[in-house]
């Protein structure tokens, strides 16, 4: 018995290491996801979107997030991929977990996924301030519509919200359209306009507004019309992703089998657009979307295929880069169509899209310009939704030698001409002048 | 060491289920709704066989036991596979008790043919079972057994149902809980529910007859158990097992329907009447209900078991009422219904509903109508208000309604929960007139310009002022009743080009609306952004039906200009759209190359530099040019010739120093070259020398 239990912590011991790494082209899926609820009962009550999560291989751990015992890492290592904050009243959490460790745990390219609802907690609020959205301060706020509700026999405040503004962005949302509204009832928050990571991926209608359904509305709104999200994910400079919403009760069964139809509209949904969206948007979340990677960076001369040490001003080059999209099981090649190469030498002197033979290989050809130094390669594609690619290579650039510039220039034959019948005419006059009497 | 069972259900921590954060999403509709289709979809989808059968006994068990209590038809598959399963564990004797237990749980819902023979097995194994049993599952599983299998075969009994009563009876602990086994330290009320059951099915086995007395000890045990219940804020009751040790927790909703199923159980089979509080009962319904629709198939049978036996309890049985709608258009004048059901939504016994009073929320004022009953509708069986009293406008009501029944027994049978509030919201159409928007001169009040708005369609008014006016926007907001109406949101927002918003909330007196901006206060607040602002209007509420946001038009101001300190408006967004996508491409351009004369022309002055070449040749033979003072002796012949061929070498080096070589070769060359030159031309021109002075001195 004692035996198995040591060969087990040794192999738990040596698996770690690979198990627990952020996203990466080596091991490219998260794994291992932490749930931290405020209450078991949101397994069950939110057991069809947990359901989709493991149905697609994600090794979900629950943990109540006041539990002493949970931890990020240990030993330096971390022993989850990926972080679900289903715990929207959690006043500070147990064990060794605070604002600072998921944070780190996201500089550290991990992914985040945090549902606020009414009511959240300081706690909840600043995790969101550091992803870098801000949920109405207002504890009671709600987002209220009264045109873009969910029409519904038994909610009349017009918190339950249908709402269909989404980005656009095949590779966020998944291809197939979201046919059906999404329902939210939560709070809402707004994105930084100075930070250019963040995303509304659903937006509030204009008609919304946040404010407490319960009192008379005095003062103005703090957050109105689409300037509310409602949903945000934010695409670290590490390539972490996280998804923010302040609303837990969208991610719930309840809603998730719900028919919806909004207010105004004649169509009927049988079953709301909550699981699509929130499924789509998780194997973005979970990098199954719009992970790139981009491998055999080739340049040379056209009718080379050695890559040179450097280049000389004029010359015609040739310059290839293969770019894979990660699909969830494996890397398939990313077809695009503005996918950009500059060649950069305190600006781009150079920059060319690249033909894409939609099997991932992107190349061009051009001519070197004529002006010398170090010049870089850079490809830098930044796409809504994708992780940006940015390569640059160093390349010296050098000018003529002196031999290598046009030998014979035929404006120059009368100088040549007129050298040489000197010269000529010198050794004929060398005769006249020494023998003629 | 807790037993099989235990470990069984610890398998799945699921059970924990209803919570604070549940109830808030329930919040507006905190009352509860019977078992709907909802439930009968998510069953079908829940308990969806994995090729046909499902994991195990328990399992199939509990697939057929949910279709059965919702009605389901059962898939034919199912049924076969189930017998099948059933057939092979009856016929086993290496199966094990609690497998036995589930195979003939199962076999009591879809009949399958068992024969004598292998009942005969059964018994005598479950028999034997009983008679070696030590702890409260065994028993549990045993007994349970016995009877099912009396339910089919009807001749089974225990013989000494007495003892066995009393052995399981000393799991017993003094607050009402039980243990597992006699040496599990740990009580749990999850255990007084299968004791209860346990101790039910030997009352309903023992032959002859139990004692009486024996039983009615249970009553007060029962009496404890339910002090220990917990409560949620919408009056929902429940059992939960505080153990510091989560290894064996069952949660709320597994624990409850436990004690639920024991309850009933023993209810059924004991004579005297159990001495609980209806109202707990209902409390327990509606914690049932509560849970909605759950995610997961151990829940779900969970709650559908524990209400199907809450349906047909002996102690009393709950109505719930309900409303499908509890939004009511005023102006549509939609009715309210009413429905009274059993948990499972069965009909209710005859009753009348009654209207108790209507309150406007959050105020304390007395009730807005007289008691009333609702009338019954035999077609959809509902209840009907057909018209909402003539003084309930649009609004938020708290609607109370009271259950009466018809029968005074059935008071005994059933429980109703006294009187009932609901929320209801009475939604209408709220005339908007009399709108306005108007530029006012700021020392006077005069109006300067002045606009009709139709808040109803579209607008498109062009209004400019300067900081010194004013701007007003009036309208004036009446309900289907005529009097004042106040919605949540009334809002009006002016945008400037820049995209910077401002938001003034438009406040009333009675039903006149109206709004004024002071342009001369407001040029700090608008950063002293001159220039087209569009002015938004946005009136809505809960409750009124036709909320708008409209478009009114723009306005142009011209603010003075900033002072150097002005604050500036804080960035706007940029559009997600723009910041990405491809860039212009950039071309380089090349240096032009230099400008040449055509070829041709450089041709011909080539062809006139030879020119005075040709000229001097010419000149030369002209003159009369002749090679008489070549030396004619051998030796100074052979130099003069050198010196000549040197000549040609050294001119020779300059073409190749043209054509390829570079400045090294051509110097060392050269060097070599101009040595021989100057020794073979010292000697030519010494002796070209001495022979003109020999001609002079001659």
């Amino acid at each position: 018995m004692g035996k198995l239990w040591l060969i087990c912590i040794a192999s738990i011991s040596i698996l770690l290491p690979f198990l627990c790494n952020a996203f990466s082209p080596e091991t490219p899926t998260d794994r291992r996801v932490l749930v931290l609820l405020d209450d078991f009962a949101i397994m069950s009550s939110h057991s069809l979107y947990f359901n989709a999560l493991k149905s697609r291989g994600f090794d979900l751990e629950f943990k109540l997030a006041d539990d002493p015992k949970i931890a990020l890492q240990r030993y330096g290592q971390y022993l989850y991929d990926a972080l679900i904050l289903f715990c929207p009243s959690v006043e500070r959490f147990g064990g060794s977990i605070d604002v600072a460790a998921i944070v780190n745990f996201v500089d550290s390219g991990h992914d985040l996924i945090v549902a606020a609802d009414v009511n959240a907690s300081d706690l909840i609020r600043e995790v969101g301030t550091e992803c870098g959205v801000d949920f109405d301060e207002d504890p009671s706020a709600m987002v209220i519509d009264h045109i873009g509700y969910a029409v519904s026999g038994t909610e009349g405040d017009h918190t339950l919200i249908a709402s269909d503004d989404f980005i656009k962005s095949d590779v966020i949302l998944g291809g197939k359209k979201i046919e059906a509204p999404i329902l939210f009832r939560g709070i809402g928050h707004a994105v930084s306009p100075a930070n250019s990571l963040v995303l509304k991926v659903l937006s509030a209608s204009p008609s919304a507004y946040s404010a407490n359904p319960k009192s008379k509305l005095s003062t103005p709104p703090p957050l109105t019309g689409s300037a509310i999200s409602l949903v945000s994910i934010v695409q670290a400079r590490n390539n972490a992703r996280l998804l923010i919403t302040g609303s837990l009760s969208m991610f719930s069964n309840r809603f998730f089998r719900s028919g919806v139809q909004k207010a105004g509209s004649q169509i009927k949904h049988e079953k709301s657009g909550n699981e699509q969206f929130l499924t789509e948007i998780s194997k973005w979340i979970f990098h199954e979307r719009g992970h790139l990677k981009a491998v055999n960076v080739k340049h040379h001369r056209v009718g080379e295929t050695d890559e040179p040490a450097l280049y000389r001003i004029n010359d015609e080059l040739e310059y290839a880069v293969e770019i894979y999209e990660w699909s969830g099981t494996s890397w398939e090649p990313y077809v695009a169509n503005d996918v950009q190469l500059q060649f950069y030498m305190m600006s781009p002197y150079v920059l060319k899209t690249l033909s894409s033979d939609k099997k991932g290989l992107y190349s061009t050809s051009f001519k070197v310009p004529d002006v010398y130094g170090v010049f870089q390669f850079k490809v830098e594609h930044q796409k809504l939704g994708y992780t940006s690619l940015s390569l640059s290579k160093q390349i010296p650039v050098r000018p003529y030698r002196h031999n290598e510039y046009e030998r014979f220039i035929p404006a120059a034959y009368p100088y040549y001409g007129a050298a040489f019948s000197m010269m000529a005419g010198f050794f004929i006059f060398s005769f006249a002048h020494l023998y003629s009497k | 060491m807790p037993t099989n069972l235990n470990f069984e259900m610890a398998r799945s921590l699921v059970g924990f289920t209803v919570l604070l954060l549940f109830l808030s999403i329930c919040e507006s509709a905190s009352f509860f709704q019977p078992i709907s289709d909802s439930h009968r979809s998510a069953a079908v989808e829940l308990f969806s066989p994995d090729h046909g059968s499902f994991k195990s006994l328990e399992e199939t068990y509990e697939a057929l036991r949910t279709f059965d209590v919702l009605g389901i038809e059962k898939k034919p598959d199912v049924t076969a596979t189930a017998c099948r399963l059933v057939s092979e564990t009856v016929g086993s004797s290496s199966s094990t008790l609690k497998d036995l237990f589930y195979a003939l749980k199962a076999n009591s819902i879809v009949k399958c043919k068992i024969n004598d023979k292998a009942y005969q097995g059964i018994i005598t194994r479950l028999n034997a079972a009983v008679d070696g049993a030590s702890s409260l599952p065994d028993f549990y599983y045993s007994v349970g057994g016995l009877l099912l299998v009396k339910g089919s075969k009807g001749d089974v009994h225990l013989a000494d149902a007495d003892g066995i009563f009393r052995s399981v009876k000393a799991f017993r602990q003094s607050d009402g809980r039980w243990r597992f086994s006699s040496n599990s330290p740990e009580s749990s009320a999850f255990a007084a529910g299968i004791a209860l059951e346990t101790l039910a099915g030997v009352v309903s086995l023992a032959s002859p007859e139990l004692d009486q007395s024996l039983i009615s000890t249970l009553n007060s045990d029962i009496s404890k158990l339910f002090d220990s219940i917990e409560k949620y804020d919408d009056g929902a009751l429940y059992f939960d097992d505080k153990l510091v040790d989560g290894h064996d927790h069952q949660g709320p909703l597994a624990t409850t329907s436990s004690v639920v199923r024991g309850l009933t159980a023993f209810a059924a089979v004991t004579d005297e009447r159990l001495n609980i509080p209806s109202n707990k009962i209902l409390g327990l319904a509606n914690f049932f209900l509560g849970i909605g629709v759950p995610g997961d198939a151990k829940d779900l049978f969970n709650q559908i078991d524990s209400l199907a036996c809450l349906e047909s309890n002996r102690v009393s049985i709950p109505l719930i009422l309900s409303l499908p709608s509890t939004v009511l258009s005023v102006t549509k004048e939609d009715s309210l219904q009413v429905n009274v059901n059993t948990v499972l939504g069965s009909n209710a016994p005859p009753l009348t509903v009654k209207l108790v009073g209507v309150f406007t929320s959050g105020s304390k004022a007395a009730s807005l109508v007289e008691s009333q009953e609702l009338v019954f509708d035999d077609g959809t069986g509902m209840y009907n208000l057909n018209n909402l009293p003539k003084s309930i406008d649009v609004g938020s009501y708290t609607f109370v309604f009271e259950i009466v029944l018809h029968e005074p027994e059935h008071e005994k049978i059933y429980v109703t929960g006294g009187q009932k509030k609901v929320p209801i919201f009475a939604s209408g159409l709220i005339k908007i007139e009399n709108a306005e928007i108007a530029v006012l001169d700021s020392d006077l009040g005069s109006i300067e310009t002045q606009k009709k708005l139709d808040l109803a369609g579209q607008n498109a008014v062009s209004l400019s002022a300067n900081h010194l006016q004013k701007l007003r926007v009036s309208f004036k907001l009446t309900t289907p009743h005529g009097l004042a109406f106040k919605p949540h949101q009334a809002l009006l927002k002016l945008r400037h080009e820049s995209k910077v918003e401002h938001i003034f909330v438009v406040g009333n007196s009675g039903k006149q609306f109206e709004i004024v901006l002071n342009f001369l206060g407001l040029v700090e607040k608008f950063f002293y952004l001159s220039g087209r602002y569009d002015i938004e209007l946005a009136v809505g509420d809960a409750v009124m039906e036709n909320s708008l946001l409209r478009a009114i038009g723009h306005i142009e101001l011209d603010l003075p200009e900033p002072p150097e300190k002005a604050t500036r408006p804080r960035p706007q967004p940029v559009d997600p759209y723009s910041r990405y996508g491809p860039k212009a491409e950039i071309t380089h351009i090349f240096r032009a190359p230099e400008k040449r004369p055509p070829k041709e022309l450089s041709l011909a002055f080539l062809g006139l530099t030879f020119l005075p070449l040709l000229g001097f040749l010419i000149g030369l033979l002209r003159l009369g040019v002749n090679l008489k003072n070549f030396p004619s002796n051998t030796v100074p012949a052979t130099f003069a010739t050198l010196f000549h061929v040197s000549i040609g070498a050294v001119l020779s080096l300059y073409v190749l120093f043209w054509l390829k070589l570079d400045l090294f070769q051509t110097l060392k060359l050269l060097g070599f070259l101009g040595v021989i030159l100057v020794l073979v031309g010292h000697r030519v021109l010494s002796h070209l020398a001495a022979t003109s002075a020999k001609l002079k001195s001659a």
